[in-house]
């Protein structure tokens, strides 16, 4: 492999070329003379970002918790239908309107409007997540299921228990886990 | 059989499969993937800004550990060969279609075997495709479609793929900025990187001397039966996981609520079937690829290099299959694959006169 | 040529087909279809025509729409004049227990989907805060077969130990149409200090801008019940119903009727968002309503 001119000359700019590599790799992981390379700007970015997002979330959806907070629920629910119609790729107003229907009573409401905030952002879903809201999904489908259980054994020609069935094991699923 | 070390080395292969494959998950990974070559390419493809899901981006080091496994098991035993030019631009296609049929399943097919192990009844349809798939793809080969012969030689580049995946190790430790890590989702879930490295490179070695390959197996017992060690291999490896969820209390039979599943049945039947069919063509399942590429076939990291393209493109396109179920463009590159498969194999078959 | 002569014979057999298959209008079988009045007989009318021709054209029948006042509905559907019903809740349970009206499908509007809620109104700013307050005020109800505008209303007062017979200065119910607006509107102007409005026409007059939810003050809201309901008489052809059925549950927001040369989008002017299949026992809340409030089918007199 160090026959003749040819191997001597690829060998010399291999050489050159690692070297190089190395030095630069050195001196630029020394100096930070970019930040914009460097990983950890990289990561707390996204970081930022993400809390910013959910800053973001907060304040627009804070006058519908005002009225929530007021007790004035319908107000808030129409309040939230401007919100969806404005920002329609953003789950969290179906997810407030989830929590809104369930506190009036609309229980099959209520589990439409999380399985379609959930499908939009799977975070309500994780544990750690600053948006969860694992714990009343939880309690939603343990609900939902033990109410579908009896009804849909004895009606299962059903297409709205069917439906409503589909939706809660939809919930199930994703609080099962799985890679989404 | 008994006496036969290659059966031993097939049976050890699904023992530690189906073990590891369901630990992985109790030690972080997400449920029921404690090894799914396809979620892990996604992820993988995600974490060096091939797509922007940001809940499925990391770098898995179980396919690190698989492909280098595999490299230092042949160098080892010397069956390190650089082989290629058997059709390496198709390979490429049929790798990015492959893991399209995955992520319409929601699986590769070790996947599968874990997500069946677990209780999930919704995965028999994928079982059902699978081996149809191999079926045809068998009945393909028996008719005469089967690819060029690969040739022998350093100029194959069998090299690269080694190259390029202990590069990707590198990433790993060194996380330069261009790498991305969820912090929520799938991609936010995983095993410390020590106990995946290590399960992995293991893992790679044995299939690496075993040959092991879940829809290898099918196809042997297809063509031979029991007379060969294959499809032992699987039945330990399904009988290794579901014992050990059993064990582990993962064990949670039914259709519905399953994690990672949907019901939409057909399209599980239909992408698996494609994967079935994919792999019986070009000689192995997703994770026998890897292993292959690791023991110099170029072809191979070929369609490796098609499952990155594909992992991005299913998760950039929406494409990947989700709990709520298959989107149409999962079921448009479904029937593109299926297409794909079935114009080739009209076009390249070898008819004799 | 023999080929033609087979295409000419399969081109026949497709229009003596479709021209078998399809009976003309008019020749089809008649069934009628009561819609209980909403707030008037041309706003009932323009909403449901749609749907009686959708119907018409779905099911292969000619549907007739008979336009009935709530206070008839028994009586007429009794003398026979109709095998389907559109009415309220209260009014399907009446039938149902009198007559033995089958539950065929729910209807589907707002934020509730087949449910809507009945609630306690007054005008922000009355010095009416809380339901308590009402004691001894003005107050309008609606027409007492409205389960979210007379009972729903009637019984959240019973349970916080308010009887309207006594404990109100005096209670009134518009006369005419339109009544759930006019007594939102009587509330608005002062005419009433408080009213029984259903949360639906709250939400449409609030959606329409006819009132600003800062307004009112609601002081009590009932759980959702089901609301407006499609019926059948018991003695329906069985393969009749479950066409209807199907009909009403496969309506989606595109399906359209010709209606006068007018092709109209069903769901869109019957202010709905569609059917659903609730049980008869959705409704019981409603029959223990009834009950509490001694109103119609459980009415002691």
């Amino acid at each position: 492999m160090f026959r003749d001119t040819f191997d001597k000359l690829s060998w010399s700019i291999l050489v050159i070329a690692v070297l190089s590599l190395v030095v630069l790799l050195y001196v630029d992981g020394g100096t930070g003379s970019d930040k914009r390379t460097h990983g950890p700007g990289k990561a707390l970015e996204r970081e930022l970002a993400y809390r910013s997002r959910v800053e973001l979330i907060s304040t627009l959806f804070a006058p519908v918790e005002k009225l929530r907070k007021e007790g004035n629920n319908q107000t808030a629910l129409l309040k939230l239908d401007e919100l969806i119609k404005k920002y329609p790729g953003e789950g969290h107003g179906h997810i407030l309107q989830g929590e809104i229907l369930y506190t009036m009573g609309a229980f099959d409401e209520a589990v439409a409007s999380y399985v379609e905030g959930i499908k939009l952002n799977g975070d309500y879903v994780d544990a750690k997540s600053s948006l969860s809201r694992r714990a009343e999904i939880q309690h939603l489908v343990e609900e939902g299921l033990k109410n579908i259980g009896q009804r849909s054994a004895a009606n299962p020609d059903n297409r709205t228990l069917a439906a409503f069935r589909q939706k809660i094991n939809y919930l199930k699923s994703r609080l099962a886990g799985g890679c989404e | 059989m008994l006496r036969n070390r290659e059966f031993w080395l097939v049976v050890s292969s699904g023992l530690f499969l189906g073990i590891l494959g369901v630990l992985l998950s109790v030690w972080g990974n997400p449920e029921n993937s404690g090894i799914c070559v396809s979620c892990f390419i996604e992820n993988s493809a995600g974490a060096l800004g091939l797509h922007d899901n940001q809940r499925m981006q990391y770098l898995r080091p179980e396919l690190m550990g698989f492909v280098l496994g595999s490299v230092l098991s042949a160098l080892i035993f010397r069956d390190f060969r650089s082989r290629g030019g058997s059709a390496p631009l198709s390979r490429l296609f049929l790798g990015i279609f492959m893991i399209f049929g995955c992520a319409v399943f929601i699986g590769c097919p070790i996947k599968l075997m874990l997500r069946l192990t677990a209780g999930d009844l919704s995965a028999v349809a994928g079982v059902v495709g699978l081996v149809a798939g191999v079926w045809g793809g068998l009945k393909g080969l028996a008719h005469g479609v089967e690819f060029t012969p690969q040739s022998h030689g350093k100029a194959n580049g069998g090299l690269l793929i080694p190259i390029l995946f202990l590069l990707l190790l590198v990433f790993f430790f060194v996380r330069p900025s261009f790498l991305l890590f969820s912090s929520q989702g799938g991609g936010a879930q995983f095993a410390p990187w020590q106990m995946t490295l290590i399960a992995g490179t293991g893992l790679g070695a044995l299939a690496q001397r075993s040959r092991f390959c879940i829809t290898g197996s099918i196809r042997n017992f297809m063509l031979m039966g029991f007379r060969v060690p294959a499809l032992w291999g699987l039945l330990f490896f399904v009988g290794a996981a579901l014992v050990t969820n059993l064990v582990s209390g993962r064990f949670n039979p039914g259709l519905y609520g399953q994690p990672g599943a949907h019901i939409e049945y057909l399209w599980s039947f239909l992408g698996m079937g494609l994967v079935g069919w994919i792999s019986v063509l070009i000689g192995g399942c997703p994770f026998r690829q890897l292993i292959k590429a690791g023991e110099g076939d170029a072809d191979a990291g070929m369609v490796v290099i098609g499952m990155f393209i594909g992992g991005a493109l299913a998760q950039s396109w929406g494409i990947a299959a989700t709990a709520s179920g298959v989107s149409i463009y999962g079921k448009i590159s479904i029937l593109a694959g299926f297409v794909l498969v079935a114009a080739g194999s009209l076009m390249f078959r070898q008819r004799t006169q | 040529m023999q080929i033609n002569r087979v295409i000419r014979l399969i081109v026949a057999l497709v229009v003596l087909g479709t021209f078998v298959g399809c009976k003309a209008e008019g020749k089809r079988q008649v069934v009628k279809i009561g819609y209980m009045l909403c707030n008037s007989e041309q706003e009932t009318t323009q909403r449901f025509l749609p749907l009686t021709k959708y119907l018409s054209d779905k099911v292969g029948v000619d549907f007739v729409m008979v336009p009935v006042d709530t206070h008839d509905f028994e009586k007429r559907f009794k003398a026979g004049e109709f095998t389907f019903t559109h009415t309220n809740s209260l009014i399907y349970i009446v039938l149902h227990e009198n007559q033995g009206v089958q539950l065929l499908a729910s209807e589907k509007r707002g934020k509730l989907g087949s449910r809507s809620a009945g609630a306690i109104i007054a005008r922000k700013g009355s010095g009416i805060n809380k339901l308590a307050d009402i004691r001894g005020k003005r107050m309008a109800f609606g027409p007492m077969l409205a389960p979210t505008g007379y009972l729903a209303e009637y019984d959240m007062m019973l349970a916080a130990g308010i009887n309207p017979e006594n404990d109100l200065g005096h209670y009134t119910i518009p006369p005419g149409s339109y009544k759930h607006e006019k007594l939102i509107y009587g509330v608005l102007y002062g005419m009433y200090d408080v009213a029984a409005a259903p949360v639906m026409d709250i939400e449409n007059m609030t959606r329409d801008g006819k009132i600003a939810p800062d307004d009112l003050v609601i002081l009590a809201q009932s759980k959702p019940i089901p609301y407006c309901t499609f019926g059948v008489a018991k003695d329906a052809d069985p393969a009749l119903v479950k066409k209807v059925k199907d009909a009403l549950m496969s309506l989606i927001p595109t399906d359209t009727a010709t209606v006068d040369g007018e092709q109209l989008k069903v769901m869109k002017a019957a202010w709905i968002d569609g059917y659903e299949e609730l049980l008869d026992s959705d409704y019981d809340p409603i029959r223990e309503m009834a009950k509490r409030v001694n109103v119609a089918p459980y009415q002691k007199y």
